[in-house]
C-alpha cells in the first residue's frame, strides 16, 4: 500500500517527526480506517526511503497515543480513534500549521496587520 | 533502545600487501539491519568481504561472524548461514548450465529450498537451462543473486549487487531484498555505488577509505546532521562563518551570503541564532558529498598525525 506522506528534505524538522505528523493527520481524519494494516517497518521504510529505525519510532510513537495497535507476528494496524480524541487530534494539526505560518511570517518580518490580511485572503481563497 | 546483537564483529584486523595496507580495522554491525559500505574504489571493501570469507587471512586481529570466530574450527554450519554475492562472477564455470550449478549449491547448501530458488528465477525472469557463460552480464547477476537467496541465509554479503542490472531488475532486486528482511532477524551487508540503492536499502552507512573505516553512521541522522546553510547578516565574514559548530566549509556566495557547510545542524542552527545571523537556505547533502567531505577530512588528519609522530 503506498500511503501520500511527502517528506521534505529542505526542512529543518527531522524525518520521523515529518511522517509522524502526515501519518497522524491520515488517521485522526479518518482517511485511514480503523483495522486497516499498514505497511511493514522494512516496506515503509523503502518507501521513505529512511532508516527502519526512523519508522520504528513513528510506529511506537503512535502506539503510545493509542493511534496504532501492533499485533505480535502480523503487522501494525490502525486503531479505534473516538469521536472526541479524534476532534481533539484534528484541532492540534491545525494548531500546529497555523502556528508554523506566524513564524514564518515573523521571519519574513510581517506586520500583525499583514499577517491578518494574508490569512482572511488564503480563507478567501479556500473556502469561497 | 534494546541491546542489539552484532552479526559481525571487527577488532584490530590488518592485512599487509605489498602495496596496500588494509586496517586496522574496528566495526561492529548489528543483526536485522541493513547496513551499506560506501567509499572510493580501492578502498578495501571488497578485501574486507574475503577475510570475512575465509577467502584470505588476515595478518592480525580478530573476525568474527555470527557469534563464530573465523578461523577457529569448522566453519560448516557458518557458512549455511551465509548467502554471498561476490562482485564479479565466477568464470571457472561458464562451461557449466546454470541449472547444474544451481544443483552443486543444493549439494552443499541443506537448507537449499528448491522452491524459492524456481519462485526467485520466476520473480527475476531468468530462466537456468542456458549456460554460464552464455548468459548476458544482467541475467548472469540475477541469477547469482537467486542463488544467493535460495538457502535463506541469516546473514547476506552482497558485493555492488546491482552492478549490470536495468532499471527494472534493480527495482525487483530491492523489492526481493526487503521481503528477506522481513521474514525474521536477517541482516544483509552490501557495498555500492549508487546512492540510490543505499538511499533505499540502508539502515546503517560505513564510510572506508585508503583500508580504513572512517565512521559508521544511522543513515537518517547522517543525512540530517550533514547539511548547506546559506547564511547572511552584518559583519559576518569567512573567520566568522568558519567558527559554525560542525564547519567542513565556507565559500563566500556574494552580497553579504556565505556558504557553509556543517556537520552538526542542530548546534549550528543554534549558533546561528545566537550569532544573530539571517538563514537565506538550507540543502542537505548527498551521499557521495558526505563521502567527499569525510575522506578529506580523514586525509588530512591522518596526514596531520603522521607529521606530528615523526616529529615527536
Amino acid at each position: 500500500m503506498q500511503l501520500p506522506i511527502q517528506l521534505n528534505e529542505q526542512s529543518a524538522e527531522p524525518l520521523y517527526y515529518q511522517i509522524e505528523v502526515q501519518l497522524r493527520a491520515l488517521i485522526v481524519s479518518g482517511q485511514l480506517t480503523e483495522g486497516t494494516l499498514l505497511p511493514s517497518i522494512r516496506e515503509f521504510a523503502g518507501m521513505l526511503k529512511c532508516s527502519v529505525i526512523t519508522v520504528r519510532r513513528v510506529y511506537s510513537d503512535l502506539e503510545n497515543e493509542g493511534l496504532l495497535r501492533t499485533r505480535q507476528g502480523t503487522g501494525t494496524y490502525v486503531a479505534f480513534v473516538g469521536e472526541k480524541e479524534r476532534d481533539r487530534h484534528r484541532l492540534a494539526a491545525v494548531i500546529e500549521a497555523i502556528d508554523q505560518a506566524v513564524v514564518a511570517g515573523k521571519r519574513g518580518q510581517c506586520t500583525v496587520q499583514e499577517l491578518e490580511e494574508l490569512f482572511s485572503e488564503s480563507i478567501k481563497k479556500h473556502y469561497d | 533502545m534494546q541491546e542489539i546483537d552484532s552479526a559481525i564483529r571487527l577488532e584490530n584486523v590488518i592485512q599487509r600487501r605489498l602495496n596496500f595496507e588494509l586496517g586496522p580495522l574496528n566495526l561492529d554491525i548489528p543483526k536485522g539491519f541493513i547496513t551499506a559500505i560506501v567509499g572510493p574504489n580501492g578502498c578495501g571493501k571488497s578485501s574486507m568481504f574475503r577475510l570475512l570469507l575465509e577467502l584470505e587471512k588476515p595478518d592480525g586481529g580478530k573476525l568474527s561472524i555470527l557469534e563464530h570466530t573465523v578461523g577457529a574450527g569448522s566453519d560448516t554450519e557458518l557458512k549455511q548461514k551465509i548467502g554471498y554475492l561476490p562482485e564479479h562472477p565466477y568464470t571457472g564455470d561458464d562451461g557449466m548450465r546454470a541449472s547444474a550449478k544451481a544443483e552443486f549449491y543444493k549439494f552443499w547448501y541443506s537448507n537449499w529450498d528448491g522452491n524459492r530458488y524456481r519462485e526467485l528465477l520466476r520473480m527475476l525472469e531468468v530462466d537456468d537451462s542456458g549456460r554460464l557463460g552464455k548468459m548476458s552480464k544482467g541475467t548472469r547477476r540475477k541469477f547469482d543473486i537467486a542463488l544467493a537467496l535460495a538457502h535463506a541465509p541469516e546473514l547476506l554479503l552482497l558485493d555492488e549487487p546491482s552492478s549490470g542490472l536495468d532499471p527494472l531488475a534493480w527495482k525487483k532486486m530491492i523489492e526481493l531484498l526487503h521481503q528477506y528482511m522481513d521474514s525474521g532477524n536477517r541482516t544483509i551487508v552490501m557495498t555500492s555505488h549508487i546512492v540510490e540503492e543505499v538511499k533505499r536499502l540502508a539502515d546503517f552507512i560505513v564510510f572506508m577509505a585508503d583500508g580504513r573505516i572512517i565512521g559508521m553512521y544511522e543513515k537518517d541522522e547522517l543525512f540530517s546532521s550533514w547539511q548547506t546553510l546559506f547564511l547572511s547578516g552584518e559583519g559576518l565574514n569567512a573567520e566568522v562563518a568558519a567558527a559554525m559548530p560542525g564547519q567542513c566549509g565556507v565559500e563566500y556566495a556574494g552580497g553579504t551570503t556565505f556558504r557553509v557547510i556543517t556537520n552538526d545542524a542542530a548546534a549550528a542552527e543554534a549558533w546561528r541564532e545566537r550569532e544573530g545571523l539571517r538563514l537565506v537556505s538550507r540543502q542537505m547533502l548527498t551521499l557521495d558529498e558526505i563521502l567527499e567531505a569525510l575522506v578529506l577530512k580523514d586525509r588530512k588528519s591522518y596526514r596531520f598525525n603522521d607529521v606530528k609522530g615523526a616529529r615527536s
